[in-house]
């Protein structure tokens, strides 16, 4: 069922005993996400909301086989929390924080590159598995139980593709918020990957962005697969004029123009049902769902 | 974060790269003995500290100024002090300052550095790797931008190893890519690396040397320099902090920066209010396909503060050219009932003159909606996004 995170997934907090991280650890554990552990350097040996707490995420998964993390430390402490996760061996890590500087994002990358960890993040509302797993900030009465993967690079038009899943009558199998930064962990390639072998998902809801070329490489993946499930895509920022400072000068240098009708055109030419607004994407829902045997 | 010309040239010579002699002149009196200390014979140059590129094609907006660009090649020593005196003062428009213009508070006076040629150096993120990448053009130009989207095959492209910077490989690619002597060699690995050095100890995120002179001994030298910094880093880096000039940003905008919010112009007559850019940037696509534009945006993120969030949303009510405003939230870590609040507050402080639409989902959308209900301010509530913008469009055409 579902993808990256279940029921069965034993989590980790890092930094557990932040006010954020109180905040959400008590949601996430009312939700019945399975926490059993936090690590605060320094606070090892206590318990915080009936939980151990240890001074290293390697004591952590020794005493207690965590095998996620969800991470609400402060952006300067980012890159070491990540670096102490994928030494610890980790399978995955949600990093929440916001303003993590670039340059420890490419350290982080490539600290990333000689591990099994997956990361999702920075800057993110995390990942959500309906009824089973809460590992972030999301607002959880939003989300329903059903079979829709949901992946997208805009926070805000997570919650919206959400609510549009919910209009059509459907629920969420998994939903990924990859980050709003210029850099972040998993991209839309490795997590429509998992969708794609996912038996509790029927359809993908896929919302891009300003900057890069991640919806091009996404659409040169999906036109690879000999069998697909269908996605639907939309990719916000036509309005913003080219060469504005939301999107990124960097980007124009090295990539060329990119604008978003490139990254429609790409996605609609992959067989991907790109919508103009984000809510059209219930009616699209509404459209596949007999052919794709959606409706729970 | 951007500095100017002369501050990243001074961040470069510590590198060792080799930049022109030069000063900084706040007045045409100072001008003029920067000038004699720089270079007993001239030519100098003038150049107009704005934080903008194309400088040299711009102009100024003041008759007086004279009618040659920002940036000036001056002969005579007795020049110095009466062109000085048109720059300063004045205000240039160039390609990138908008109609508006910028004022030229201060010159840097340069030396003239004769050379047989040019070429542009940059470094930039490539964030689909992610690494640093330097990036090498034979341009007569300044205008890189206009090489990569016409011309991109002309530009040479190389990841650099983020401790470790070029390697001897990749010093020599460069080389016969510009064709350059042998005799340059040595410069210009000091030259690449020392511009590395500087993009990773400064947590850069672009530095460009438009253009790179060669001298005829082969040397190379940075003719015009330009830095741009990671915002989230500069807590790592007091002493660049410290060069941020505000004047050069937008007013709304530092107000904004300073509640932590976005703030983003644009040339319509909608003002949003969001908690996030891609809701943003998806309610001026909606916007726009009703043939409507967007004035501003402002971006409150995951705000707490009811204080910032109501003087965030002040800085839009204020607008004098914003005719109706759209606020459109998704609460997650982000309380509805906090921008409901806000609004009130807001609307209470500066009045609310023009329609206004209000759509709330996600956490305490209900308490807002409440809130909102009972402060019997002339607003409308949408149930999404569509319904919020159609409701606006309608009420703005009713206002005027």
């Amino acid at each position: 069922m579902s993808i990256l995170v279940d029921k069965n997934s034993r989590v980790l907090c890092q930094g557990i005993t932040g006010t954020q991280a109180t905040f959400h650890i008590r949601r996430s554990l009312d939700y019945g996400t399975n926490v059993v552990a936090g690590v605060t350097p320094g606070k090892g040996g206590n318990m915080h909301l009936g939980l151990p707490v240890f001074n290293t995420v390697k004591e952590a998964v020794a005493e207690t086989g965590v095998n996620s993390s969800v991470m609400y430390v402060p952006a300067r402490s980012v890159k070491g929390a990540v670096r102490e996760a994928a030494e610890a061996g980790l399978e995955l890590v949600v990093c929440i924080a916001d303003g993590v500087p670039i340059r420890d994002m490419i350290e982080i990358k490539n600290i990333l590159k000689g591990s099994q960890t997956k990361l999702i993040g920075p800057n993110t509302p995390g990942i959500i598995t309906p009824g089973a797993a809460r590992l972030g900030i999301f607002p959880e009465n939003i989300h329903t139980p059903g079979r829709i993967g949901i992946v997208s690079r805009s926070s805000t038009l997570t919650y919206e593709a959400v609510v549009e899943t919910k209009r059509a009558g459907m629920g969420q199998s998994t939903v990924i918020g990859l980050g709003d930064d210029m850099i972040f962990g998993m991209d839309f390639v490795d997590v429509l990957e998992r969708f794609m072998k996912d038996d509790n998902t029927d359809a993908v809801v896929m919302i891009g962005a300003l900057g890069g070329t991640f919806e091009e490489n996404a659409a040169e993946y999906y036109r690879s697969l000999k069998h697909k499930k269908p996605i639907i895509g939309f990719v916000a920022g036509e309005a913003i004029p080219f060469g504005h400072k939301m999107g990124y000068a960097g980007d124009i240098i090295t990539k060329g123009r990119i604008s978003v009708q490139d990254k429609k055109d790409a996605m609609n030419a992959a067989g991907i049902t790109v919508v103009n607004h984000i809510n059209a994407i219930h009616e699209k829902l509404q459209e596949l769902a007999v052919p794709a045997g959606l409706k729970k | 974060m951007n500095i100017h010309e002369y501050q990243a040239k001074k961040i470069l010579s510590q590198y060792g790269i080799n930049i022109p002699k030069g000063g900084i002149a706040y007045t045409p009196s100072e001008a003029k003995s920067v000038a004699a200390r720089v270079s007993f014979r001239g030519p100098w140059m003038l150049k107009s500290q704005i934080q903008s590129g194309a400088r040299n094609r711009g102009h100024f907006l003041e008759k007086e100024a004279g009618k040659a660009g920002g940036i000036r090649l001056v002969k005579h020593r007795r020049e110095i002090a009466r062109e000085a005196e048109k720059m300063l003062g004045s205000t240039l428009v160039t390609e990138q300052t908008g109609p508006k213009g910028k004022l030229v508070s201060r010159l840097y006076v340069e030396a003239f550095c004769k050379v047989s040629r040019i070429f542009y150096a940059g470094l930039v993120i490539d964030r689909m790797i992610p690494a640093v990448t330097l990036l090498i053009a034979e341009v007569s130009t300044e205008n890189i931008t206009g090489v990569a989207l016409e011309h991109p095959e002309k530009i040479l492209k190389i990841q650099l190893d983020l401790d470790k910077g070029a390697s001897p490989a990749q010093i020599q690619e460069v080389m016969a890519f510009l064709k350059l002597k042998p005799r340059s060699a040595a410069s210009l690995e000091n030259f690449i690396n020392g511009m590395h050095k500087a993009f990773k100890d400064y947590d850069a995120t672009m530095i460009e040397v438009t253009p790179v002179g060669v001298m005829r001994n082969g040397g190379l030298i940075a003719l015009d320099a330009k830095m741009s910094f990671d915002k989230n880093a500069l807590y790592r880096h007091p002493e660049i902090r410290r060069l941020e000039d505000e004047y050069e940003e937008d007013d709304y905008e530092i107000q904004a920066n300073k509640y932590g919010f976005n703030y983003s112009e644009f040339d319509g007559n909608i003002g949003c209010i969001v908690n996030g850019d891609g809701i943003a940037l998806a309610a001026m696509d909606l916007l726009r396909s009703k043939g409507v534009g967007t004035a501003c945006f402002l971006n409150v993120k995951g705000g707490v503060d009811k204080e910032k969030i109501a003087s965030g949303i002040k800085i839009i009510m204020t607008n004098p050219r914003v005719e109706g405003i759209l606020i459109n939230i998704l609460g997650g870590f982000l309380r509805c009932n906090l921008i409901a609040e806000g609004i009130i507050s807001a609307a209470y402080d500066v009045g609310l003159n023009v329609p206004l639409v209000v759509r709330f989902e996600g956490t305490n959308k209900d308490e807002a909606k409440e809130i909102l209900e009972h402060s019997k301010l002339p607003l409308v509530i949408a149930n999404d996004m569509q319904e919020a913008v159609d409701t606006l469009i309608k009420a703005v055409e009713e206002s005027d």
